[in-house]
């Protein structure tokens, strides 16, 4: 199966006051084809920041110096310009924010937020058409009344709706890529269940690829193909997702492992590594690598 | 909008305690300063009969309450009495000066906002880059002079220096104008001539842009700053993560949210340029309310003072009302809110 995305050996790094610090140490992943990959590890572990690369967001800042292979479809996106690159956003690649309530603007109603979005598709769609147009969009995720949600503000609405909404905004357009940073991370753990539920449905039948970008262990295993766990910028660990966990290999992974709250309770985990382990070679598990 | 409407009535109903509380304060206050205004009004040579005569006319040997009870009870009946200035009711005066102060400070305000909320927007959209700096020197050069020396500077230099703009006065005196709303843009249009009205345009560039300086300065900066506040949200990444074009973001979508906060104290500005007005009427020699209303307490005239206040208090009201319903209009929350802000 061909790569819908391939990231090769990517380098970050910020410009300080202090000088250069790098952030990301050479990260290399691949999606295929409508296959749903996560990318697991920590807070600061680098995952939002990688997603932002391949968004092209984080080449605007004049502080940010990004090197490496980024390939969609094939496709060196590197050598696409700004506004090849920013044509590719919203059409071809899509994402979805950690807190649906605060990833819609609080000023327009949600009808005109998503025309705007139908509009980078088909930028002649007259309102009426672009609202018919997301009200059958607003149905596949389960939101009957469409009506009064397009002509409702986003603070009339609760977090698991907006949930609804923009996961319809983000596969509006049919992308092949969908990039989930922490989905649905800010709502109550049962409706975050029910959207990603939802999610994964709508992405499974319309074949869209999706990276994956959690700190959750346990909506992993339920949600992705193929795992990389990132660890201070690097990627420690890859392979199947059943593999990663039947057998995690690398220090980390059983660490971050060990940190699943269970039902059965039992207090703070042992950790039967030393935290030097986390800095081991990345361990590839079979099947992992294209 | 009944959300609207009640936030209306209930901002109506306070704005008039304030200008009851207004009128109370300047009476008391214009009856502390020093000096008899029967003697002033009379003159030097006026006897000690004809002054305490006068006193008595104009009730001045009452309590202040009492003089405030026929004070009040005139008002009702739209009567601010005679100003011994002018020697006309002070109606007269007010309905004679207040549109060429009016005229002058909307479209002071109309610059404020046409210049200063695109340069925000603008120094937003560039953070940090060559026109934000730029547009900081020119915000920061508006904001550090008052009005009145912006007044000296611009005349100086595109009246004087560079002869391009009139140095004086509301209009050329061989225009004739018949006077319907006193507001000589409307009128001159009304009249159907055009002439006349770019004469008028010429003449009010110059005092309305002296007017409107800082709060061009003020408003850019504040719209800058709430913008790149706004260009932090969520919202403003996740419509770049979308491709919506970088204008677009900065013209609607971090543009709306950010105005929201910044209009309040935009509104304050332009109410405070009604009393700036009066030092840039005073250099251009703008025959308005404000010089009208320096003239009249140098001279001690109650009533002219009395009315003149009023009536610049009452604008003052009106502008932070329409304010405070623009920003009804914009902020979906506050149309929404079934209680209305507080």
């Amino acid at each position: 199966m061909s790569d819908v995305l391939e990231v090769r050996d990517l380098c970050l790094r910020f410009r300080g006051y202090s000088g250069m610090s790098e952030v990301l140490h050479g990260i290399s992943l691949n999606v295929r084809a409508g296959e749903r990959v996560a990318l697991v590890g920590e807070s600061g572990s680098g995952k939002s920041v990688t997603a932002r690369i391949v968004l092209g967001l984080l080449q605007e800042l004049p502080s940010a110096q990004v090197d490496g292979g980024l390939f969609f479809e094939g496709e060196d996106l590197n050598r696409l310009s700004r506004r090849q690159w920013q044509a590719l956003r919203g059409t071809s690649i899509s994402m979805i924010f950690q807190d649906p309530t605060s990833s819609l603007n609080p000023v327009f109603t949600i009808g005109t937020q998503f025309a705007e979005v139908l509009r980078r598709r088909d930028p002649k769609l007259s309102r009426e058409a672009a609202d018919e147009r997301a009200g059958t969009l607003l149905q596949s995720v389960s939101i009957h009344d469409h009506a009064r949600v397009l002509s409702a503000y986003p603070f009339q609405l609760s977090g698991g709706m907006n949930q609804r909404v923009v996961i319809a905004m983000a596969l509006a357009n049919h992308p092949s890529l969908l990039i989930a940073d922490e989905p649905g991370t800010a709502l109550d753990v049962t409706v975050q269940a029910q959207t990603l539920k939802l999610m994964h449905d709508l992405v499974e039948r319309s074949g869209t690829a999706v990276l994956f970008i959690s700190h959750n262990l346990g909506v992993v295993r339920e949600f992705a193909d193929r795992v990389f766990v990132i660890y201070r910028g690097r990627i420690v660990e890859q392979g199947p997702t059943p593999a990663i966990f039947e057998d995690p290999g690398h220090a980390y992974t059983r660490a971050l492992m060990a940190a699943v709250p269970r039902i059965t309770g039992g207090g703070l985990p042992e950790l039967n590594d030393s935290e030097s382990a986390f800095l081991d070679p990345m361990v590839v598990h079979e099947g992992g690598k294209a | 909008m009944s959300a609207v409407l009640r936030l209306l009535s209930r901002r109506l109903g306070i704005s008039l305690i304030v200008l009851v509380g207004v009128s109370m304060l300047i009476f008391g206050i214009a009856r502390v300063i020093p000096g008899d205004p029967a003697r002033i009004a009379l003159g030097p040579n006026a006897t000690e009969e004809q002054v305490a005569n006068l006193r008595e006319a104009l009730h001045l040997n009452d309590p202040v309450v009492v003089q405030y009870g026929y004070f009040v009870a005139d008002l009702l009946q739209g009567d601010l009495g005679v100003s011994l200035y002018t020697n006309r009711p002070v109606t007269l005066d007010i309905a004679q000066f207040l549109p060429a102060t009016l005229e002058l400070v909307l479209f002071a305000g109309v610059l404020m906002v046409g210049i200063g909320l695109p340069l925000g927007m603008w120094s937003a959209r560039y953070r940090g880059r060559w026109p934000d700096h730029l547009i900081r020197v020119v915000s920061l050069l508006g904001v550090s002079a008052p009005s009145f020396v912006w007044a000296v500077i611009l005349m100086l230099l595109f009246a004087f220096f560079l002869p391009i703009f009139p140095i004086a006065g509301r209009i050329t005196d061989s225009f004739e104008i018949t006077r319907v709303t006193g507001f000589l843009l409307v009128d001159t249009l009304l009249a159907g001539n055009g002439a006349a009205f770019a004469d008028v345009l010429w003449h009010i560039i110059l005092p309305a842009f002296a007017l409107a300086v800082s709060g061009i300065g003020q408003a850019a900066r504040l719209t800058r700053a709430n913008m790149v506040e706004t260009y932090d949200r969520p919202y403003v990444e996740m419509a770049q993560a979308y491709g919506f074009s970088a204008r677009r973001i900065a013209a609607k979508y971090a543009f709306k949210p950010s105005l929201i906060p910044s209009l309040t104290i935009i509104g304050l500005d332009f109410a405070a340029m009604l009393g700036n007005a009066f030092l840039v009427e005073a250099v251009f020699a703008w025959p308005g309310l404000s010089r009208y209303g320096v003239a009249v307490i140098l001279r001690k005239d109650l009533n002219a003072i009395i009315g003149t206040v009023l009536i610049i208090s009452a604008t003052f009201l009106i502008v932070n009302l329409i304010v405070d319903l623009l920003i009804a209009f914009l902020n979906p929350r506050i149309r929404h809110s079934e209680r209305g802000v507080s």
